[in-house]
């Protein structure tokens, strides 16, 4: 820059026009490569859209909206019978599961970080967090497999039983014989594996606190609990919210583990110890051996999936705005 | 040369005869403060009194924003920080560890150099501080909002978009909305810790002048690096100067008469 600068100084104006000119291609070049990378963007969600509708046909043809609603998954039947409904109850409840058990923890464990934890301990939880964020999906579905399930099974679930034996709503929720694969076990699996996203994102967003701002609310009396409450979450609620949706999206898209340790049951239980099947782990376990209506009932899950990864997200953003409103911008 | 004729100026508007002695409100005796082996404060000795407005004036890093600061023991949210000494709130020990900060702090309140309005709407931003410490019905807070916002010399300005966010408010009036928040849970104390840095000159007069207001019923310390303000706003102004306290007198006296020299070259200009 400053040697253009000396240059442009020494050699007068028409000498500034040329230089300009120069610049001009570098410009229109910068603007373009910048303009088509952010319209691949768009071609590529549409193509891939597009590919899924036209994949999805044949079986949105056969079955129509009735897909939603159907329970009964036999592809082998003739003619064929797909119906999404347990997918969808699988992949819905596992990750509202995740998440109601993965949000206080990862935004409390944040809150420990960044108020409360003694400088010693800071960086070691730190690291413990992000490691946990690299663990590949495939070892928490082994773990969940092979330890976590006959914990539950043998354990947690015959406690849960006991307590709530009788109870008219709960009873049925914990009921059912013991099974290592559960829906249940695939919402912890989840809840671990979408816990570093929000705390790390928490983590970030509550650093961007101004000090002065929580020194003003120590101020004024009140204590560790109040000032986050009142004021540390408020202040980033946008951002803590970009990270539950962040999870949010791994949580219902997850596929690995979960097709490990969900059973890959299509009937709807009461239970969340009975095994189900979330929309990727059934695309999972059974795109390799399917073919013709099979292979497009498969492919109109996925459809179901995007779009609705696609409502939570808009959803999202609605609670955003209403939350904004609420604070008065 | 022009440092001196602004602070003669300043002279004019002190009160040519000083206030009567009041009753202390804070008592410094002996403190010593440490960053961990930093030695920041020493040996200060002074009182606060009722109802009077004590400002602390010297080059920066010389320690009244640490003074400040441990009057209300915000320096306990950091770890190494310590004092040492005594330091009495009327019959109250400030320094005793098992003092409870929050009570402490519903006692003496702070204004910072930077507007804080906390995210949040205006009426609940004076609402939030009420709430931590009395449980008053919908009507009753209503009132006391207005009296706090009316007290914060910005209830005219607001009065029509209370619901509006307390960061939509302009600088000037978010200090004001901080000193409304401040004063509406009823301090004995107020701390302000240079609230005039980030205002421009007619929100600077306006706070001024409520600190002004504020004398009648509390007690209060200002920290400021603007000698005009120390003049105009206080009755007692202390001086110092690398962690000690140099002079502590009736303003008019400091900026007039000061005894000790270096006191005599900081209000000049010569340094600092």
């Amino acid at each position: 820059m400053a040697v253009q600068g000396d240059v442009m100084e020494a050699a007068g104006p028409y000498d500034r026009a040329k230089a300009l000119s120069a610049f001009r291609l570098g410009d229109l070049t910068f603007y373009w490569i910048t303009r088509i990378s952010a319209i691949s963007v768009l071609l590529i969600l549409g193509g891939i859209i597009l590919s899924l509708i036209v994949g999805a046909w044949p079986a949105m043809k056969e079955y129509g909206f009735a897909f939603l609603w159907t329970q009964r998954w036999a592809p082998s039947a003739d003619p064929p019978v797909l119906g999404a409904l347990g997918p969808i109850y699988g992949t819905l409840i596992t990750s509202i599961i995740a998440m109601l058990i993965a949000i206080p923890v990862g935004i409390g464990i944040a809150v420990f970080l960044t108020e409360l934890c003694p400088q010693m301990l800071r960086r070691p939880i730190g690291i413990a967090i992000e490691l946990l964020a690299g663990i590949p999906s495939i070892i928490y579905g082994m773990w969940g497999f092979f330890v976590l399930g006959p914990f539950l099974a043998n354990t947690f679930q015959p406690f849960m039983i006991r307590i709530f034996e009788g109870v008219p709503v709960l009873g049925a929720v914990f009921a059912g014989p013991p099974s290592y694969l559960s829906l249940f076990n695939a919402a912890l699996i989840l809840a671990i594996m979408v816990l570093p996203f929000i705390t790390a994102i928490s983590v970030d967003v509550f650093k961007t606190v101004p000090p002065v701002l929580k020194e003003a609310a120590y101020g004024m009396g009140c204590t560790t609990w109040e000032v986050v409450r009142s004021v540390v979450i408020p202040y980033t609620r946008v951002g803590v919210i970009g990270g539950v949706m962040l999870a949010l999206g791994r949580a219902l898209g997850e596929t690995m583990a979960v097709t490990f340790i969900i059973g890959n049951s299509f009937r709807i239980s009461s239970s969340i110890f009975a095994p189900g099947t979330t929309i990727s782990a059934a695309i999972a376990s059974e795109f390799a051996e399917s073919d013709g209506l099979h292979q497009s009932g498969l492919i109109l899950l996925g459809l179901l999936l995007f779009v609705l990864t696609f409502f939570v997200l808009a959803g999202a953003r609605l609670m955003l705005m209403r939350l904004e409103k609420k604070a008065g911008k | 040369m022009t440092e001196l004729s602004v602070s003669t100026t300043a002279a004019g508007h002190i009160p040519q005869v000083p206030l009567p002695e009041a009753p202390p409100k804070v008592t410094v005796r002996n403190l010593n403060f440490y960053y961990g082996e930093h030695h920041a404060l020493k040996n200060i000795n002074l009182t606060l009194g009722t109802n009077r407005v004590t400002a602390f004036i010297g080059p920066s890093g010389c320690g009244k924003s640490t003074l400040l600061r441990i009057f209300n023991r915000m320096y306990d949210l950091y770890p190494g920080q310590r004092a040492v000494g005594q330091l009495m709130l009327d019959q109250t020990n400030i320094l005793d560890p098992k003092l409870d900060l929050n009570l402490l702090r519903a006692r003496v309140g702070m204004v910072f150099q930077k507007p804080t309005p906390f995210p949040m709407t205006i009426y609940e931003n004076i609402a939030f501080g009420i709430r931590l410490y009395e449980k008053i019905s919908k009507s009753e807070m209503d009132d006391r909002v207005e009296k706090a916002l009316r007290g914060g010399a910005l209830w005219n300005e607001v009065k029509d978009k209370l619901n509006a966010s307390g960061l939509s408010l302009s600088g000037g009036q978010q200090q004001r909305l901080c000193i409304a928040r401040t004063v509406a849970v009823r301090p004995e104390v107020i701390l302000f810790d240079e609230p005039c840095s980030a205002l421009d000159p007619i929100s600077t007069a306006k706070v001024e002048e409520l600190i002004q207001e504020l004398s009648e019923d509390y007690t209060i310390a200002i920290v400021t690096h603007n000698m005009q303000q120390a003049a105009r706003v206080s009755d007692k102004t202390a001086f110092m100067y690398l962690g000690e306290l140099i002079e502590f007198d009736d303003t008019n006296k400091i900026f007039t008469s000061p005894s000790d020299r270096r006191t005599q070259d900081y209000i000049t200009g010569r340094f600092g």
